[in-house]
Protein backbone atom coordinates (compact mmCIF):
# COMPACT_ATOMS: atom_id res chain seq x y z
CA UNK A 1 0.00 0.00 0.00
CA UNK A 2 2.99 2.36 0.92
CA UNK A 3 4.53 1.75 -2.45
CA UNK A 4 1.65 2.29 -3.94
CA UNK A 5 1.36 5.63 -2.72
CA UNK A 6 4.47 6.23 -3.07
CA UNK A 7 4.61 5.82 -6.80
CA UNK A 8 1.24 7.01 -7.13
CA UNK A 9 2.61 10.55 -5.52
CA UNK A 10 6.04 10.71 -7.17
CA UNK A 11 4.50 9.76 -10.52
CA UNK A 12 1.47 12.61 -10.94
CA UNK A 13 3.09 15.48 -10.46
CA UNK A 14 5.73 14.34 -12.90
CA UNK A 15 3.04 13.71 -15.27
CA UNK A 16 1.48 17.00 -14.51
CA UNK A 17 4.56 19.16 -15.47
CA UNK A 18 3.43 17.92 -18.89
CA UNK A 19 -0.14 18.12 -18.46
CA UNK A 20 -1.48 21.52 -20.15
CA UNK A 21 -4.28 22.08 -18.02
CA UNK A 22 -4.93 20.81 -14.43
CA UNK A 23 -6.75 21.63 -11.43
CA UNK A 24 -7.21 21.09 -7.67
CA UNK A 25 -10.83 20.34 -6.01
CA UNK A 26 -12.33 20.37 -2.47
CA UNK A 27 -15.85 18.84 -2.19
CA UNK A 28 -18.34 18.36 0.78
CA UNK A 29 -19.12 14.48 0.60
CA UNK A 30 -22.82 13.53 1.25
CA UNK A 31 -23.06 9.73 1.81
CA UNK A 32 -25.17 6.60 2.24
CA UNK A 33 -24.31 3.12 3.04
CA UNK A 34 -25.94 0.65 0.64
CA UNK A 35 -24.12 -2.85 2.52
CA UNK A 36 -24.06 -3.43 6.00
CA UNK A 37 -26.69 -1.50 6.84
CA UNK A 38 -27.23 -2.75 10.39
CA UNK A 39 -24.16 -1.29 11.45
CA UNK A 40 -24.55 2.24 9.93
CA UNK A 41 -27.47 3.05 7.72
CA UNK A 42 -27.95 7.16 7.21
CA UNK A 43 -26.77 9.23 5.01
CA UNK A 44 -24.25 10.89 6.64
CA UNK A 45 -23.02 14.80 5.28
CA UNK A 46 -19.73 14.47 7.46
CA UNK A 47 -17.55 13.92 4.84
CA UNK A 48 -15.20 15.52 2.46
CA UNK A 49 -13.29 15.05 -0.75
CA UNK A 50 -9.97 16.43 -2.60
CA UNK A 51 -7.95 16.16 -5.65
CA UNK A 52 -6.04 16.75 -8.39
CA UNK A 53 -6.49 16.02 -11.79
CA UNK A 54 -4.64 17.11 -14.92
CA UNK A 55 -5.94 16.30 -18.67
CA UNK A 56 -3.68 13.86 -20.33
CA UNK A 57 -1.90 15.85 -23.68
CA UNK A 58 -4.19 17.09 -25.89
CA UNK A 59 -6.76 14.12 -25.37
CA UNK A 60 -10.01 14.42 -23.35
CA UNK A 61 -8.68 12.05 -20.85
CA UNK A 62 -7.91 13.17 -17.54
CA UNK A 63 -5.97 11.57 -14.37
CA UNK A 64 -5.54 12.30 -10.74
CA UNK A 65 -5.53 11.73 -7.58
CA UNK A 66 -8.23 11.76 -5.23
CA UNK A 67 -8.37 11.74 -0.96
CA UNK A 68 -11.69 11.62 0.48
CA UNK A 69 -12.82 11.03 4.22
CA UNK A 70 -16.20 10.20 5.83
CA UNK A 71 -17.58 9.61 9.43
CA UNK A 72 -21.16 7.71 9.95
CA UNK A 73 -22.46 7.61 13.25
CA UNK A 74 -25.87 6.20 14.32
CA UNK A 75 -27.33 5.24 18.14
CA UNK A 76 -28.39 1.93 19.34
CA UNK A 77 -30.62 2.14 22.18
CA UNK A 78 -30.34 -0.34 24.89
CA UNK A 79 -29.71 -3.73 24.07
CA UNK A 80 -28.13 -6.62 26.37
CA UNK A 81 -25.59 -8.60 24.24
CA UNK A 82 -25.36 -12.33 25.59
CA UNK A 83 -21.25 -13.41 25.60
CA UNK A 84 -20.63 -16.96 26.72
CA UNK A 85 -20.93 -17.30 30.45
CA UNK A 86 -22.37 -13.67 30.89
CA UNK A 87 -24.24 -10.85 29.45
CA UNK A 88 -23.87 -6.90 28.71
CA UNK A 89 -26.53 -3.97 28.43
CA UNK A 90 -25.78 -0.69 27.43
CA UNK A 91 -27.27 1.66 24.95
CA UNK A 92 -23.85 2.67 22.49
CA UNK A 93 -23.17 4.14 18.86
CA UNK A 94 -21.54 2.69 16.21
CA UNK A 95 -19.40 5.03 14.60
CA UNK A 96 -17.37 4.59 10.85
CA UNK A 97 -14.56 6.69 10.43
CA UNK A 98 -13.09 6.28 7.23
CA UNK A 99 -10.39 7.80 4.53
CA UNK A 100 -9.40 6.44 1.51
CA UNK A 101 -6.63 7.26 -1.35
CA UNK A 102 -7.35 6.38 -4.94
CA UNK A 103 -6.09 6.87 -8.68
CA UNK A 104 -8.61 8.36 -10.91
CA UNK A 105 -8.87 8.50 -14.77
CA UNK A 106 -11.51 10.44 -16.33
CA UNK A 107 -13.40 11.46 -19.95
CA UNK A 108 -13.88 14.80 -20.26
CA UNK A 109 -15.93 16.69 -22.82
CA UNK A 110 -17.41 19.95 -23.33
CA UNK A 111 -21.17 20.98 -23.00
CA UNK A 112 -22.80 23.98 -24.91
CA UNK A 113 -19.68 24.68 -26.69
CA UNK A 114 -18.46 28.22 -24.33
CA UNK A 115 -15.99 26.44 -22.61
CA UNK A 116 -18.23 26.61 -19.31
CA UNK A 117 -19.29 22.93 -18.41
CA UNK A 118 -17.36 19.75 -18.60
CA UNK A 119 -19.07 16.73 -18.09
CA UNK A 120 -16.76 14.00 -16.58
CA UNK A 121 -17.12 10.31 -16.49
CA UNK A 122 -14.80 8.26 -14.42
CA UNK A 123 -13.66 5.99 -12.17
CA UNK A 124 -11.34 5.47 -9.13
CA UNK A 125 -8.80 2.79 -7.86
CA UNK A 126 -7.71 3.03 -4.66
CA UNK A 127 -7.49 1.87 -0.83
CA UNK A 128 -10.02 2.59 1.69
CA UNK A 129 -9.25 2.44 5.46
CA UNK A 130 -12.66 1.52 8.16
CA UNK A 131 -12.21 2.44 11.69
CA UNK A 132 -15.43 0.70 13.43
CA UNK A 133 -15.94 1.92 16.98
CA UNK A 134 -18.84 1.15 19.31
CA UNK A 135 -18.57 3.66 21.92
CA UNK A 136 -20.56 2.76 25.03
CA UNK A 137 -20.75 5.15 28.25
CA UNK A 138 -16.98 5.99 28.54
CA UNK A 139 -15.86 3.19 26.64
CA UNK A 140 -15.27 2.33 23.17
CA UNK A 141 -13.68 -0.63 21.13
CA UNK A 142 -12.59 -0.60 17.96
CA UNK A 143 -11.27 -2.64 14.77
CA UNK A 144 -9.97 -1.35 11.68
CA UNK A 145 -8.45 -2.45 7.98
CA UNK A 146 -7.67 -1.56 4.71
CA UNK A 147 -9.73 -2.69 1.74
CA UNK A 148 -9.29 -2.31 -1.78
CA UNK A 149 -11.49 0.46 -3.47
CA UNK A 150 -13.15 0.68 -6.85
CA UNK A 151 -14.92 4.22 -7.05
CA UNK A 152 -17.00 5.16 -10.77
CA UNK A 153 -18.03 8.54 -10.39
CA UNK A 154 -19.50 11.41 -12.80
CA UNK A 155 -19.61 14.87 -12.76
CA UNK A 156 -19.43 18.43 -14.27
CA UNK A 157 -17.11 21.55 -13.47
CA UNK A 158 -18.93 24.39 -14.16
CA UNK A 159 -16.63 27.45 -14.39
CA UNK A 160 -17.82 30.79 -12.97
CA UNK A 161 -16.67 32.35 -16.21
CA UNK A 162 -15.04 32.00 -19.40
CA UNK A 163 -11.87 33.26 -18.45
CA UNK A 164 -12.01 32.54 -14.65
CA UNK A 165 -9.94 29.69 -13.11
CA UNK A 166 -12.21 28.51 -10.22
CA UNK A 167 -15.49 27.07 -10.76
CA UNK A 168 -17.76 24.83 -8.85
CA UNK A 169 -17.81 21.14 -8.93
CA UNK A 170 -20.66 18.87 -8.73
CA UNK A 171 -20.54 14.31 -8.59
CA UNK A 172 -22.34 11.48 -7.76
CA UNK A 173 -19.87 8.22 -7.18
CA UNK A 174 -20.47 4.86 -6.01
CA UNK A 175 -17.92 3.03 -4.11
CA UNK A 176 -17.33 -0.48 -3.01
CA UNK A 177 -14.50 -1.34 -1.00
CA UNK A 178 -13.63 -5.32 0.04
CA UNK A 179 -13.05 -3.80 3.69
CA UNK A 180 -14.61 -6.37 6.41
CA UNK A 181 -14.01 -6.79 10.55
CA UNK A 182 -14.78 -9.92 12.03
CA UNK A 183 -15.63 -8.02 14.86
CA UNK A 184 -18.19 -6.26 13.95
CA UNK A 185 -19.64 -8.91 11.21
CA UNK A 186 -18.60 -6.30 8.73
CA UNK A 187 -18.12 -7.86 5.24
CA UNK A 188 -17.95 -4.82 2.73
CA UNK A 189 -18.37 -1.37 1.92
CA UNK A 190 -20.71 -0.06 -0.48
CA UNK A 191 -22.06 3.68 -1.23
CA UNK A 192 -23.56 5.75 -3.17
CA UNK A 193 -22.51 9.55 -2.39
CA UNK A 194 -23.13 13.08 -3.63
CA UNK A 195 -20.71 15.29 -3.52
CA UNK A 196 -20.50 19.35 -4.03
CA UNK A 197 -17.85 22.10 -4.38
CA UNK A 198 -14.92 24.26 -6.08
CA UNK A 199 -11.75 23.51 -7.81
CA UNK A 200 -9.09 25.99 -9.07
CA UNK A 201 -7.67 24.99 -12.83
CA UNK A 202 -4.64 26.21 -13.81
CA UNK A 203 -4.27 26.48 -17.89
CA UNK B 1 -9.87 38.10 -7.82
CA UNK B 2 -7.38 36.54 -5.09
CA UNK B 3 -9.39 38.16 -2.69
CA UNK B 4 -12.22 36.43 -4.07
CA UNK B 5 -10.50 32.73 -4.75
CA UNK B 6 -9.63 32.94 -0.65
CA UNK B 7 -12.71 33.92 0.20
CA UNK B 8 -14.45 31.24 -1.66
CA UNK B 9 -11.66 28.92 -0.60
CA UNK B 10 -12.48 29.54 2.81
CA UNK B 11 -15.92 28.73 2.25
CA UNK B 12 -15.14 25.43 1.44
CA UNK B 13 -13.00 24.97 3.87
CA UNK B 14 -15.39 25.33 6.78
CA UNK B 15 -17.94 22.51 5.77
CA UNK B 16 -14.89 20.29 5.02
CA UNK B 17 -13.89 20.68 8.65
CA UNK B 18 -16.86 20.37 10.00
CA UNK B 19 -17.25 16.52 8.13
CA UNK B 20 -13.90 15.19 10.53
CA UNK B 21 -15.34 13.02 13.42
CA UNK B 22 -16.85 14.43 16.18
CA UNK B 23 -17.19 13.12 19.55
CA UNK B 24 -20.83 11.33 20.32
CA UNK B 25 -23.09 12.67 22.76
CA UNK B 26 -21.49 11.69 25.98
CA UNK B 27 -25.03 12.78 27.89
CA UNK B 28 -26.94 10.34 26.06
CA UNK B 29 -24.28 7.71 26.38
CA UNK B 30 -23.94 8.90 30.28
CA UNK B 31 -27.10 8.50 31.62
CA UNK B 32 -26.86 4.74 31.95
CA UNK B 33 -24.43 2.49 33.66
CA UNK B 34 -22.92 -0.41 31.79
CA UNK B 35 -24.04 -3.57 33.40
CA UNK B 36 -21.57 -6.86 32.53
CA UNK B 37 -22.59 -9.71 34.36
CA UNK B 38 -20.75 -13.55 34.57
CA UNK B 39 -22.08 -16.61 36.14
CA UNK B 40 -19.89 -19.94 37.23
CA UNK B 41 -21.77 -22.35 34.85
CA UNK B 42 -21.12 -25.28 37.25
CA UNK B 43 -23.26 -23.07 39.87
CA UNK B 44 -26.41 -24.94 41.26
CA UNK B 45 -28.50 -21.42 41.77
CA UNK B 46 -31.46 -23.22 42.32
CA UNK B 47 -30.24 -24.75 45.58
CA UNK B 48 -29.32 -21.67 47.24
CA UNK B 49 -32.27 -19.92 49.76
CA UNK B 50 -30.31 -17.69 52.23
CA UNK B 51 -28.24 -14.99 51.63
CA UNK B 52 -26.49 -12.19 54.13
CA UNK B 53 -24.91 -8.99 53.20
CA UNK B 54 -23.99 -5.92 55.28
CA UNK B 55 -26.29 -3.62 56.42
CA UNK B 56 -23.88 -0.38 56.21
CA UNK B 57 -20.57 -0.95 54.85
CA UNK B 58 -19.40 -1.76 51.00
CA UNK B 59 -15.44 -2.54 49.73
CA UNK B 60 -13.44 0.42 48.31
CA UNK B 61 -10.61 0.05 46.10
CA UNK B 62 -8.59 2.84 44.84
CA UNK B 63 -5.14 3.91 43.87
CA UNK B 64 -5.34 6.94 45.54
CA UNK B 65 -6.99 5.94 48.81
CA UNK B 66 -5.98 4.14 51.91
CA UNK B 67 -10.05 3.47 52.59
CA UNK B 68 -10.62 -0.10 51.99
CA UNK B 69 -14.45 0.80 53.33
CA UNK B 70 -17.09 2.98 52.44
CA UNK B 71 -19.46 3.12 55.44
CA UNK B 72 -23.04 4.90 55.37
CA UNK B 73 -23.23 8.50 56.46
CA UNK B 74 -26.22 10.89 55.99
CA UNK B 75 -23.81 12.71 53.97
CA UNK B 76 -22.84 9.76 51.94
CA UNK B 77 -26.14 7.54 51.73
CA UNK B 78 -24.58 5.66 48.89
CA UNK B 79 -23.89 2.71 50.72
CA UNK B 80 -26.98 2.02 52.23
CA UNK B 81 -28.71 2.69 48.31
CA UNK B 82 -26.84 0.21 47.02
CA UNK B 83 -26.61 -2.44 49.49
CA UNK B 84 -30.89 -2.14 49.89
CA UNK B 85 -31.18 -2.23 45.93
CA UNK B 86 -29.34 -5.51 45.93
CA UNK B 87 -31.34 -6.86 49.19
CA UNK B 88 -34.27 -5.77 47.16
CA UNK B 89 -33.34 -7.36 44.26
CA UNK B 90 -32.85 -10.66 46.25
CA UNK B 91 -36.14 -10.76 47.93
CA UNK B 92 -37.75 -10.53 44.57
CA UNK B 93 -36.02 -13.87 43.52
CA UNK B 94 -37.07 -15.31 46.25
CA UNK B 95 -33.80 -15.73 48.42
CA UNK B 96 -34.52 -15.10 52.09
CA UNK B 97 -31.98 -12.55 53.99
CA UNK B 98 -30.20 -14.44 57.41
CA UNK B 99 -27.63 -12.79 59.60
CA UNK B 100 -24.14 -13.93 58.54
CA UNK B 101 -24.28 -16.29 61.81
CA UNK B 102 -27.19 -18.11 60.63
CA UNK B 103 -25.56 -20.22 57.93
CA UNK B 104 -26.32 -18.40 54.90
CA UNK B 105 -26.07 -20.26 51.39
CA UNK B 106 -24.44 -17.07 49.37
CA UNK B 107 -22.61 -14.03 51.12
CA UNK B 108 -23.50 -10.85 48.45
CA UNK B 109 -20.41 -8.84 48.60
CA UNK B 110 -20.47 -4.99 47.21
CA UNK B 111 -17.32 -2.71 46.26
CA UNK B 112 -15.94 0.22 44.53
CA UNK B 113 -13.10 0.37 42.44
CA UNK B 114 -11.76 3.91 41.74
CA UNK B 115 -9.37 4.13 39.22
CA UNK B 116 -7.31 7.43 38.79
CA UNK B 117 -5.22 7.82 35.77
CA UNK B 118 -2.99 10.58 35.29
CA UNK B 119 -1.49 11.30 31.84
CA UNK B 120 1.39 13.98 31.65
CA UNK B 121 2.60 15.65 28.48
CA UNK B 122 5.75 18.18 27.97
CA UNK B 123 5.92 20.86 25.72
CA UNK B 124 8.71 22.82 24.52
CA UNK B 125 7.57 26.50 23.78
CA UNK B 126 9.84 28.14 21.30
CA UNK B 127 12.46 25.49 21.60
CA UNK B 128 15.27 26.55 19.24
CA UNK B 129 17.86 24.19 17.86
CA UNK B 130 20.76 26.20 18.88
CA UNK B 131 21.66 25.52 22.33
CA UNK B 132 21.63 28.09 25.05
CA UNK B 133 25.53 28.91 25.67
CA UNK B 134 26.06 28.74 21.47
CA UNK B 135 24.27 31.69 20.72
CA UNK B 136 20.39 30.44 20.68
CA UNK B 137 17.59 30.35 23.19
CA UNK B 138 16.44 27.71 25.43
CA UNK B 139 12.82 27.85 26.87
CA UNK B 140 12.40 25.00 30.16
CA UNK B 141 9.56 22.62 28.79
CA UNK B 142 6.30 22.91 29.96
CA UNK B 143 4.37 19.52 31.63
CA UNK B 144 0.62 19.39 31.44
CA UNK B 145 -1.02 16.96 33.33
CA UNK B 146 -4.34 15.28 32.48
CA UNK B 147 -6.38 13.21 35.17
CA UNK B 148 -9.66 10.44 34.61
CA UNK B 149 -11.02 9.46 37.06
CA UNK B 150 -13.11 5.85 36.59
CA UNK B 151 -15.54 4.08 39.14
CA UNK B 152 -16.72 0.73 38.49
CA UNK B 153 -19.28 -0.60 41.00
CA UNK B 154 -18.98 -4.28 41.32
CA UNK B 155 -21.97 -6.93 43.28
CA UNK B 156 -20.52 -10.25 43.88
CA UNK B 157 -22.60 -13.82 44.72
CA UNK B 158 -20.46 -15.63 47.02
CA UNK B 159 -20.90 -19.54 47.57
CA UNK B 160 -20.99 -20.02 51.15
CA UNK B 161 -22.36 -23.76 51.17
CA UNK B 162 -19.82 -25.54 49.16
CA UNK B 163 -16.43 -24.52 50.58
CA UNK B 164 -13.57 -26.78 49.42
CA UNK B 165 -11.25 -29.11 51.44
CA UNK B 166 -9.42 -25.70 52.14
CA UNK B 167 -12.41 -24.04 53.42
CA UNK B 168 -12.42 -21.31 50.34
CA UNK B 169 -15.20 -20.17 48.81
CA UNK B 170 -15.83 -19.40 45.29
CA UNK B 171 -17.53 -16.58 43.09
CA UNK B 172 -20.84 -17.61 41.69
CA UNK B 173 -22.00 -14.49 40.26
CA UNK B 174 -20.75 -11.17 39.48
CA UNK B 175 -22.06 -7.61 37.87
CA UNK B 176 -19.51 -4.92 37.05
CA UNK B 177 -21.48 -1.66 36.39
CA UNK B 178 -19.71 1.54 35.29
CA UNK B 179 -19.20 4.12 35.05
CA UNK B 180 -19.80 5.51 38.32
CA UNK B 181 -17.89 8.75 38.45
CA UNK B 182 -18.90 10.32 35.02
CA UNK B 183 -22.51 9.36 35.13
CA UNK B 184 -25.16 11.57 35.41
CA UNK B 185 -27.09 10.73 38.33
CA UNK B 186 -24.42 8.09 40.12
CA UNK B 187 -27.04 7.18 43.42
CA UNK B 188 -30.00 6.57 41.04
CA UNK B 189 -28.04 4.90 37.95
CA UNK B 190 -26.80 2.28 40.22
CA UNK B 191 -29.43 1.35 41.65
CA UNK B 192 -30.77 0.93 38.14
CA UNK B 193 -27.74 -0.86 37.17
CA UNK B 194 -27.95 -3.42 39.77
CA UNK B 195 -31.59 -4.27 38.92
CA UNK B 196 -30.25 -4.41 35.34
CA UNK B 197 -27.88 -7.23 36.65
CA UNK B 198 -29.85 -9.39 37.71
CA UNK B 199 -32.95 -9.22 35.15
CA UNK B 200 -29.94 -10.26 32.57
CA UNK B 201 -29.01 -12.94 34.65
CA UNK B 202 -32.63 -15.26 34.48
CA UNK B 203 -30.38 -18.39 35.99
CA UNK B 204 -30.31 -16.77 39.27
CA UNK B 205 -34.56 -16.86 39.66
Amino acid sequence: MKKLLTVLFILLPACALLAQENYFYLNLDVNTPLANTDWVSKTSGRGGKAGYRFMIGESRFSAGVDFAWAYFEEYAPTETFQNGNGAITTDYFKKLNQYSFAASGQYNWELGGQGLFFPYAGIGLGALHNQYIMAYNIYEDSDKGWGFLARPEAGILARFGKRRSMGAMAAVHFDYATNKSDDYNYSSYSAVGFQIGIFLMNR
Amino acid sequence: MNIMKRYLFFLAVIPTLWSCEPEPDNLRLLDQLVVSTNYDPDAAFGTYKYYTIPKDTIGYVSNTSRDTIWTFTTAQPYPRSVINAVRHQMDSLGFEYVDRDQDPDVGMNIYIIENLNLFQQVYYPNYYSNYYGYGGYYYYPVVQTYAQNTATLVVEMIDLKNRNANNQVKIVWNAYMGDVVNSVNYEQQSIDAIRTAVRQSPYLH
